[in-house]
């Protein structure tokens, strides 16, 4: 049986820097022995651990699509001593990821569905896995409508720019991305991502809601939906928390009974209730 | 036996009682009440290789799995602490995420009970929290002093087969009775009880209240209480590197500590003390019911002994009864 604890050698294939800042970077991972792909097969929404030898791990979500064969990818903004030693490392360097971790976006329950995708800043890596699985040709017509709703400060700190163009060339997602101040070029949308929610204003019928991002565009986008008329149940978020193991038994990200790093990190509202509000 | 296998056993270091592997020719300390730590570090020990990793021109590379777990044998180990064994195997030895690490140390080690005749101290309270002070539950021997003999009882297969180390002779009807009278003796001797099967309910619906502001104010942040529980398993996970090889390793990590949940951005869910200890109490009455059904107490009293500010288990839990 597969050690959780040892992960997987991955060569670093490509670098791509996605925003003007250049602190946040997507790393393209290839696994050095071709079977431990299989063995990594995950879902969108789930998450991985990038492990440095010398420096450390850090849980991080998985940004591809499992329909993208050959490869997985992670969005990792520089913050920390592993992601700091990350955004050093050069094409071709052996490191190692262990996972995939976690449960996933539920896709069961969103099989067919409209699906209201709300992302903010650099919190979009799992749902933009989710964009592409749900408009893979062998998935799309398991879910109804795809509406997506994505912001960043600034259009140089959008994420996934050549994706976005190719999405808002397609008829089969309505896609909306804003950013809170354009510049001289930006031609797009301006304004705060609550605001564009309340504006794009999507069905509540037969619909599931995923946002993620800052608290502060959690705070004011959850009342949005709420008077659209999603209930809990139909609203779904990813929490975040210090993690070392990411298999329930290092003891620290617990919210309540439940580790995120096992039994979430996606949950509901309706789950978040029945928790402690401590995270 | 000692000369066979390798035997942990309570051993004299200095002013305390510690589980040690014994040398041959070695004996152990056997006038103890309880030892000052915990057994937990026979399979869960405070730092521990998970596997090493090497230096290539290509970067840091993983180099070998760790995971050496030799036959062996820990004895004396007292009733309340063999149950913290039934405890962390619900942890460690989950369905889906196998600790390998503990496990084969688990499996390789065959647990000789010592049962308590006589509860050592005034905050014993084993039997609130599903405990006996005569019992082989956790362990695959359980020896019982029946006044000048010790009845030998094989709990598992994995300790008849050290059956050949504790000689012939049989045990008769008498030494069963006498038995059962020191068990009864021993419960009733038991010194402290606490309300812990009534908190629960409680506990559900007490997240927000002022009592969590009562506990906590002399806490030291020391996390003593952590280190001696034999239920607590929390654990960080970090690297070390010397010359061109390196090491991860786990090491016990604990609630109390400011920096067990702070987060990269400074975001820290459990922000001060208060929260610790609602954590630390919680986990041990709410949280592992939730998860395990079962309570992550067994009554060794250890913290109550050990907290250098007098913050004790049996209070809080007795105050949170009256909620």
């Amino acid at each position: 049986m597969q050690n959780p604890y040892i992960p997987y050698p991955v060569v670093v294939d490509k670098i791509i820097t996605e925003v003007d800042t250049k602190d946040i970077k997507t790393f393209r991972f290839k696994f050095v022995n071709p079977e431990d792909e299989q063995k990594y097969a995950y879902m969108p929404g789930q998450f991985g651990e990038l492990s440095i030898f010398g420096k450390g791990e850090s849980p991080i979500g998985i940004a591809s699509s499992p329909t993208q064969k050959g490869y997985v990818e992670f969005t990792v903004q520089k913050a920390g001593v592993v992601t700091s030693a990350l955004h050093e490392m050069e094409e071709g360097t052996v490191m190692g990821i262990r996972g995939p971790l976690g449960n996933s976006w539920p896709l069961q329950f969103l099989e067919g569905k409209n699906i209201v995708i709300v992302g903010g800043g650099f919190a979009f890596t799992t749902l933009r896995s989710m964009i592409n699985y749900a408009l893979h040709e062998d998935n799309r017509k398991r879910f109804g409508n795809i509406t997506v709703i994505y912001g960043a400060r600034n259009p140089g700190l959008l994420l996934y720019k050549d994706e976005l163009e190719a999405w808002a060339k397609r008829s089969d997602i309505n896609l909306n991305v804003t950013v809170d101040k354009g510049d001289a070029t930006w031609k797009g949308r301006e304004g705060f991502v609550p605001a564009v929610c309340k504006d794009v204003a999507p069905s509540k019928e037969n619909a599931v809601a995923l946002i993620c991002g800052p608290p502060v565009m959690i705070r004011f986008t959850l009342p949005v939906f709420f008077e659209i008329g999603f209930s809990k149940e139909n609203i779904i978020t990813s929490l975040e928390m210090r993690m070392k193991c990411g298999i329930g038994k290092c003891g620290r990200c617990n919210v309540g009974s439940k580790y995120v790093c096992k039994d979430g990190p996606v949950f509901s509202l309706a789950e978040l209730d029945k928790l402690t509000p401590e995270y | 036996m000692a000369g066979d296998l390798l035997v942990w056993a309570p051993v004299k270091k200095e002013d305390n009682v510690l589980f040690a592997p014994l040398g041959a020719g070695d004996e152990p300390f056997l006038a103890y009440l309880n030892t000052k730590n915990a057994p937990k570090n026979v399979f869960f020990p405070h730092t521990e290789t998970l596997m090493k990793f090497t230096r290539t021109p290509k970067g840091m590379e993983f180099s070998s799995e760790v995971n050496k777990a030799d036959q062996s044998v820990l004895f004396g180990v007292r009733p309340c602490d063999a149950h913290s064994f039934v405890l962390l195997d619900k942890l460690f030895d989950q369905e889906k995420y196998k600790d390998g690490y503990y496990i084969d140390k688990r499996k390789n080690t065959t647990v000789i009970s010592l049962a308590c005749v006589k509860p050592p101290y005034a905050s014993c309270f084993c039997t609130s929290v599903d405990g006996e002070p005569v019992s082989a539950d956790g362990a695959d021997i359980l020896l019982t002093d029946i006044g000048g003999d010790y009845l030998v009882e094989f709990a598992t297969e994995k300790g008849e087969k050290l059956a050949p180390y504790f000689g012939e002779t049989k045990a008769d009807a008498a030494a069963d009775a006498k038995k059962a009278e020191a068990a009864a003796r021993a419960r009733e001797a038991v010194a402290s009880t606490i309300p812990a099967h009534e908190i629960k309910p409680i506990l559900d619906v007490n997240f927000d209240n002022p009592f969590w502001n009562t506990i906590h104010g002399k806490c030291l942040a020391c996390g003593t209480c952590t280190y001696v529980c034999p239920t607590c398993h929390c654990f960080d996970i970090s690297d070390e590197v010397k010359g061109s090889d390196g090491i991860r390793i786990r090491s016990w990590d604990s609630c109390m500590f400011p920096l067990f949940t702070k987060e990269t951005s400074g975001h820290n869910p459990r922000s001060s003390q208060k929260e610790r200890w609602r954590q630390r109490t919680m986990h041990k009455f709410k949280y592992y019911v939730d998860m395990f059904n079962a309570i992550a107490c067994v009554g060794c009293g250890r913290c109550v002994m050990s907290c250098p500010v007098n913050i004790d288990i049996r209070k809080i839990v007795a105050d949170i009864s009256k909620l």
